[in-house]
């Protein structure tokens, strides 16, 4: 517990946080603003589908697709930020040469992201429904929508789906970091099984559904296409994409707790 | 294996990595409550040791007792009375110091109270223990991790290089929270390459070369008991000086050190320098200088000597523990004003 406590602290200090935090919700306003200020230059069906981001109630799962698109790449890069990190400080050496059980220290940390992670999430759809109602304005669409109660009542566990699903990323960020050993080589191996999963996508079109981050996309059920990969691949039922999701989260951080007990610890 | 009154014992210890072997069988017997110097060239397997001492990389063989007990695999929980600086310090560099302490103290034993604030104020960090780690210089982080080493108040000090990047103030400093932390029975265990300060500092040492131990004991008795006396003459009355010493010592025990500048080495006991420098006088050879006693620096190019190149990381220049090497200058005192120091 004293691990986990310390690693919120760490992560509510660390540059990173914010950084990822902000470059998220950022593009997310940017994309909204954008879209909203553009849709009067656009005519019929174009117009309809690109004010969709900002009408109520549609747009909350939408906003919550985009998240969960964009937020994967970030999320792989945040877990092997922190993990990396680790690894290029010391500070797992350190704590290993007092005593502290290795695979326990390392899932502790996670767990400390786990939390990150879910107020990140709900801080950058906050940040989204507010930049939304503004463009929702500026394109003169109603925002009406915004208290419809179904959709309200489907929000917790969308957003429950979606956190289970952004932390499967970061968990693989952070078990590709334990196996680099490095926070630059841990980002940088990160970001390519990211992209390198959407390129795979071409030749293996019916296997990469099952791949971490499309499994992940397919976690919240909606019909938009802010996923990586978007609306070409055919996706898992959201349920079936739970499962994979649960199991790529769990062989991450078997990955990470093993490899980490057997690891010779240097530098 | 039970080794009563030693801290720290290893028996037989092996590590390679891959084909190359780190630790060839290290034997190292520390006693309790000393301050002990580990010494060794570069690449004769120091750091390695530190690592397998702290459960950070695992031996291929042999055995490891810390404080009395066992030390394996799962046995994690010996370290909780260790305290470690293994080679650069580790911190958060957004972090500040006193928050660096404040997570390192999540981990392992449990810190008391006030804990961390008595350790900044130990090593002088009080005033700055707010700001980021990444504004501290090194020694500013050396003795950061000096603080991170005694959190748990352990019973047993692992350090490696604990001078380095500090100033001469904080080289003193660092000594006499030393020595006194020995004196209260906490047992020292210090790696450094700066012999003068191992000298100033430990109780015991040990030095290893090629991942072997190749000598260990009291330092004290380590010095007096592989002494030489060293005197300089002229050049021209070098052959005259060696007869005159032959009858006091034997024609083994005289011999001139490298360099063509009038040194002699004679191997007998510091305590008789007086009786070099009467055999030289009764000859009519006035010594220059005379240096009494062996001091750390020879004895660890002596014993080092010869293992240089079956170390992994051979000598600086080739010129290490070699014959060209100059003479030791420590404890050098003029014969004609102080004679033997």
């Amino acid at each position: 517990m004293r691990i986990f406590v310390a690693g919120i602290r760490k992560l509510l200090r660390r540059p990173a946080t914010f950084v990822t935090l902000g470059l998220l919700v950022g593009l997310l306003g940017l994309i909204l603003i954008a879209v909203s200020a553009t849709a009067g230059q656009r005519t019929g069906r174009a117009a309809q589908e690109s004010l969709l981001l900002v009408t109520f109630p549609g747009a909350y799962s939408l906003i919550l697709s985009f998240i969960l698109g964009l937020g994967g790449l970030f999320a792989v890069i945040y877990g092997a930020a922190i993990a990396g990190s680790e690894w290029t400080w010391g500070t797992l050496k350190a704590a290993v040469a007092r005593g502290e059980s290795r695979s326990g220290y390392q899932l502790l940390s996670f767990a400390a992201i786990v939390v990150m992670v879910g107020v990140g999430l709900v801080l950058a759809l906050a940040a989204g429904v507010v930049v939304a109602i503004i463009g929702a304005n500026i394109a003169g669409v109603s925002t009406a929508g915004l208290n419809d109660t179904e959709t309200l009542g489907k929000m917790p566990e969308l957003m429950a789906r979606a956190w289970l699903a952004i932390v499967e990323e970061g968990a693989l960020g952070f078990a590709i970091a334990t196996l680099a050993r490095s926070q630059l080589a841990g980002i940088g191996a990160g970001i390519g099984v990211y992209f390198g999963e959407q390129f795979a996508s071409i030749f293996l079109p019916d296997i990469v559904k099952y791949l971490p981050f499309n499994a992940a996309t397919a976690v919240v059920a909606t019909s938009g296409t802010g996923g990586p990969g978007g609306g070409a691949i055919a996706r898992l039922e959201p349920n079936v994409a739970l499962l994979v999701v649960v199991a790529w989260l769990m062989g991450a951080l078997l990955v990470t707790a093993i490899f980490t007990e057997r690891a010779e610890i240097s530098g | 294996m039970t080794n009563d009154g030693l801290a720290l014992a290893t028996r037989g210890l092996q590590k390679r990595f891959g084909t190359r072997p780190a630790l060839a069988g290290l034997d190292l017997s520390v006693p309790s409550g000393v301050v002990y110097g580990f010494l060794g060239p570069n690449g004769a397997g120091k750091t390695t040791t530190m690592r397998l001492l702290t459960g950070l990389i695992h031996p291929d063989a042999g055995t490891i007792e810390v404080l009395g007990r066992s030390f394996g695999r799962a046995d994690r929980h010996r370290l909780f009375e260790v305290g470690a600086l293994i080679e650069s310090p580790s911190f958060y560099p957004y972090l500040s110091g006193r928050d660096n302490l404040r997570a390192l103290a999540a981990t392992g034993a449990p810190t008391g109270p006030g804990r961390i604030e008595e350790l900044l104020e130990l090593v002088g960090l009080r005033e700055r223990g707010k700001d980021k780690v990444q504004t501290y210089s090194l020694g500013m982080k050396q003795r950061l991790g000096i603080a991170a080493a005694l959190l748990s108040d352990p019973r047993l000090l692992l350090l490696d290089e604990p001078a380095n990047g500090l100033d001469p103030a904080g080289i003193v400093a660092m000594r006499e929270t030393l020595r006194h932390l020995a004196a209260q029975g906490k047992t020292v265990f210090v790696s450094s390459h700066v012999l003068g300060e191992v000298q100033q500092l430990a109780d015991v040492i040990g030095i290893i070369a090629a991942g072997r131990l190749v000598r260990e004991g009291p330092i004290d008795q380590l010095l007096l008991g592989e002494g030489a006396v060293r005197i300089r003459v002229e050049l021209a009355e070098v052959d005259a000086a060696r007869t005159a010493l032959v009858p006091l010592v034997g024609d083994a025990m005289v011999e001139a050190i490298a360099g063509d500048d009038g040194w002699l080495a004679v191997h007998i006991a510091a305590t008789r320098a007086s009786e070099v420098n009467r055999a030289l006088a009764q000859a009519g050879i006035y010594a220059s200088a005379l240096e009494a006693g062996n001091d750390l620096e020879s004895l660890f190019l002596e014993l080092t000597r010869g293992e240089a190149g079956a170390s992994h990381e051979g000598t600086f220049f080739g010129l290490a523990g070699s014959n060209d090497a100059p003479p030791p200058r420590s404890g050098a005192a003029d014969a004609s004003t102080g004679g033997p120091s």
